[in-house]
């Protein structure tokens, strides 16, 4: 056990400990983070933070301002200024003071009819901005009940058929989860992976194997590099969750879709069901192909027969968004390399079945041992077989090294 | 007890039989040599007994049974390729491979230092492995396996990258791991190495062993009814029972008839008061019978 230990920490401390993975594992989030400042930057410098204009004929407008939210919001906020006449509004819209004027005219709470004037663009938030200010002034003088009700207007909410999960249609952010989480999960076990292929083939190259076996079991070595390379992924799961989590924060308040977005516990526990036995299909695998290559590239060549799958569904995302339990989606989720993601994303938009879901988490649970046995033999019988590659008939057959 | 019993071992990759019914043991405080030309089966025969192969017959006993996890704690391998990690500091590299045959950390380190300022390696213990000379990862290499104190030592080509010093060095180290107990199995094409360390030797050729026994043994089974003489003075021209005179660059040799003893033909010169500096029974030379031995072999086959 204790040299399981040990393979465990020299193979985590060697990837983790390391200026390449430091790097990397920090610099996708910061290259996010750049990413959505740059959005956030340019709709702040494309914003126009002039005046609105009106002129209130009708005195509608008895509250003249919405109540406001806390802290930053990248939204453009509604200022209005009062004219008493179009001749002065339009002055004032010709001098460039204002960016655009409404006219309430005498009937407007009879007739619902106003008028807008502006030159170039019309900021479609200030205008819902504006259009919420006078529904805030027709049920000012309601009781409260019926005001905000009025206010928030209809929403439906999409339901599963056993309520576990529901979606809003104002809460269109949860249709990002699946996408992200999925995604995530992808790059962090293959990145992870190829980890291991890397040290595995090099010490093949290197000969330290050879060393190595006369020192341990096949066994003890192969657990402590799966380990090694699972915790190197959770590393990088837990600092980018990190990452997510503050970023989600931050946003929090500010931003409505952000507000919307909610995450259930079954979805986190279906995460965990699946990522366990993918990581130690994919490690196990990527262990198995460098045992039996003979140089990096070849490695690399023939780990893209299985990585290529585990990314496949992303190609069908829309398939699998618009018809979550439908054929393709089904077929996807039994088939074991594609079956991570896409159960990653069809749970984010669907009730899957339960029967089905059991099969495939079993499936890939057997699939992980398969692995396992797998990646032993290749172990043994590929480990010193420098510079030939170990066919496949010889990896199944029952010949021992 | 013998702490390697090899006996009968055949092993085939495919249609090729790398290793054809070996068998040897080897002793405690003896360094036993495994020689063979390039291909005869010696890293397969290395690999059965380190159990990183099966053999496909005969068996191998290690520490008075088959290799079990808990024995190869007790076994060092310095195979002919360097492994040790590239990219790792030499140290920490060294207490890794130490950490794996059950040393504790604190003592690999107190261990390392010892075996660093021996091979005048301290200097360098934080380099890179990659950034070493080829003599001085030989070094290192050995110092893996050397340094948890194995009862059964396998080295393989130990001598390679190393300068004058650094062979004396290790010759030096090896013959202090004999006299604590050890039983070495050395591999090597350097002859004249085997016929200055090795108490006994096993020769492999296709797969085969082709002579077994101590150095001795091996070289009086070779023996030819040949012998070495240095005179200042002419030789005579007619030696009675010597067939002809070859000039070698020291000494002459003298190729005896059948049935002539090297003893007659000293009393023949001695009564011809020929001034005798250097008389010898011309034996063998390890590297003479390898060669002889390898040569017959590839005219049978």
């Amino acid at each position: 056990m204790i040299k399981t230990l040990r393979i465990f920490w020299q193979e985590y401390k060697r990837h983790v400990i390391r200026k390449r993975f430091i790097l990397m594992i920090v610099s996708i989030p910061a290259l996010l983070a750049i990413v959505i400042g740059i959005a956030l930057f340019s709709v702040f410098l494309t914003q126009d933070d002039r005046p609105v204009g009106v002129i209130d004929e009708a005195g509608y407008l008895v509250i003249q301002q919405l109540p406001g939210r806390e802290g930053f919001s990248p939204e453009a906020q509604l200022h209005l200024v009062f004219f008493n006449d179009d001749a002065e509004a339009k002055k004032a819209l010709d001098d460039g003071t204002i960016q655009a004027y409404y006219f309430l005219p005498a009937d407007y709470p009879e007739s619902g009819e106003g008028r807008l004037v502006y030159v170039k663009t019309w900021n479609t938030a200030l205008a819902f901005q504006f259009e919420r200010l006078l529904r805030y002034n027709m049920t000012e003088s309601m009781p409260e009940k019926i005001a905000t009700r009025l206010m928030d207007g209809a929403e439906f909410v999409i339901t599963s058929l056993d309520k576990t999960r529901q979606m809003s249609e104002e809460a269109w952010g949860n249709l990002m989860i699946p996408f992200a989480a999925g995604l995530m999960i992808m790059m962090i076990i293959i990145t992870a992976g190829n980890y291991l292929l890397q040290a595995v083939v090099e010490e093949k190259e290197n000969r330290t194997i050879e060393i190595i076996v006369t020192s341990v079991s096949p066994n003890q070595l192969m657990a402590g590099k799966i380990l090694g390379d699972i915790a190197v992924g959770l590393t990088q799961l837990l600092v980018w969750s990190g990452f997510l989590i503050a970023g989600f924060y931050m946003a929090r308040g500010s931003i409505d879709w952000v507000d919307r977005v909610e995450i259930s516990t079954e979805y986190i526990v279906l995460l965990i069901l699946v990522v366990i036995p993918t990581f130690i299909t994919v490690a196990t695998l990527m262990a198995a192909v460098g045992s039996i290559s003979t140089e990096m590239r070849e490695a690399q060549q023939i780990s893209g027969y299985f990585t290529i799958p585990i990314m496949a569904p992303y190609w069908f995302s829309y398939i699998l968004m618009t018809s979550p339990n439908g054929p393709l989606a089904v077929i996807l989720s039994f088939m074991p390399l594609t079956a991570p993601v896409t159960l990653t994303m069809r749970a984010g938009f669907t009730q899957i079945p339960t029967w089905q879901l059991a099969i495939n988490i079993v499936e890939l649970f057997i699939l992980a041992f398969l692995s396992l046995w797998l990646a032993g033999k290749a172990f043994r019988m590929g480990m010193l077989n420098y510079g030939k590659r170990l066919s496949l008939t010889k990896l199944f057959s029952r010949e021992s090294a | 007890m013998q702490p390697i019993f090899v006996d009968k071992i055949q092993k085939n990759f495919g249609k090729t039989c790398a290793v054809d019914e070996i068998s040897f043991a080897v002793n405690n405080e003896e360094i036993f040599g495994l020689l063979g030309p390039n291909g005869a089966g010696k890293t397969t025969a290395i690999r059965i007994i380190l159990d990183i192969f099966k053999a496909d017959k005969g068996s191998v006993s290690i520490l008075g049974g088959p290799m079990t996890e808990e024995k190869k704690d007790h076994v060092g391998y310095l195979p002919e390729e360097r492994g040790l990690y590239q990219d790792m500091p030499l140290d920490r590299c060294l207490i890794y491979m130490a950490g794996l045959k059950s040393l504790s950390v604190s003592e690999s380190k107190t261990r390392l230092t010892k075996y660093l300022d021996r091979f005048e390696l301290a200097a360098y213990r934080s380099k890179k492995v990659k950034e070493l000379s080829k003599g001085m990862q030989q070094k290192a290499q050995l110092i893996a396996t050397l340094i948890h104190e194995p009862e059964v030592v396998i080295i393989d080509e130990p001598f390679s990258a190393l300068d004058p010093v650094n062979t004396q060095m290790v010759k030096d180290l090896l013959d202090e791991e004999r006299k604590k107990g050890r039983a070495i199995i050395m591999c090597t094409h350097q002859m004249h190495q085997v016929e200055e360390l090795c108490d006994r030797l096993v020769l492999i050729d296709h797969g085969r062993a082709m002579l077994y026994g101590t150095l001795e043994e091996v070289r009086n089974r070779y023996a030819t009814q040949d012998i070495l003489v240095n005179t200042s003075a002419r030789l005579p021209l007619k030696i009675t029972g010597v067939e002809r005179v070859v000039d070698m660059n020291a000494h002459k040799k003298l190729v005896l008839k059948p049935g002539i003893t090297a003893q007659s033909v000293l009393a023949d010169l001695v009564r011809m008061k020929v001034a005798i500096e250097h008389f010898e029974i011309a034996l063998p030379s390890l590297e003479e019978i390898f060669i002889q031995v390898v040569t017959e072999g590839v005219a049978k086959s």
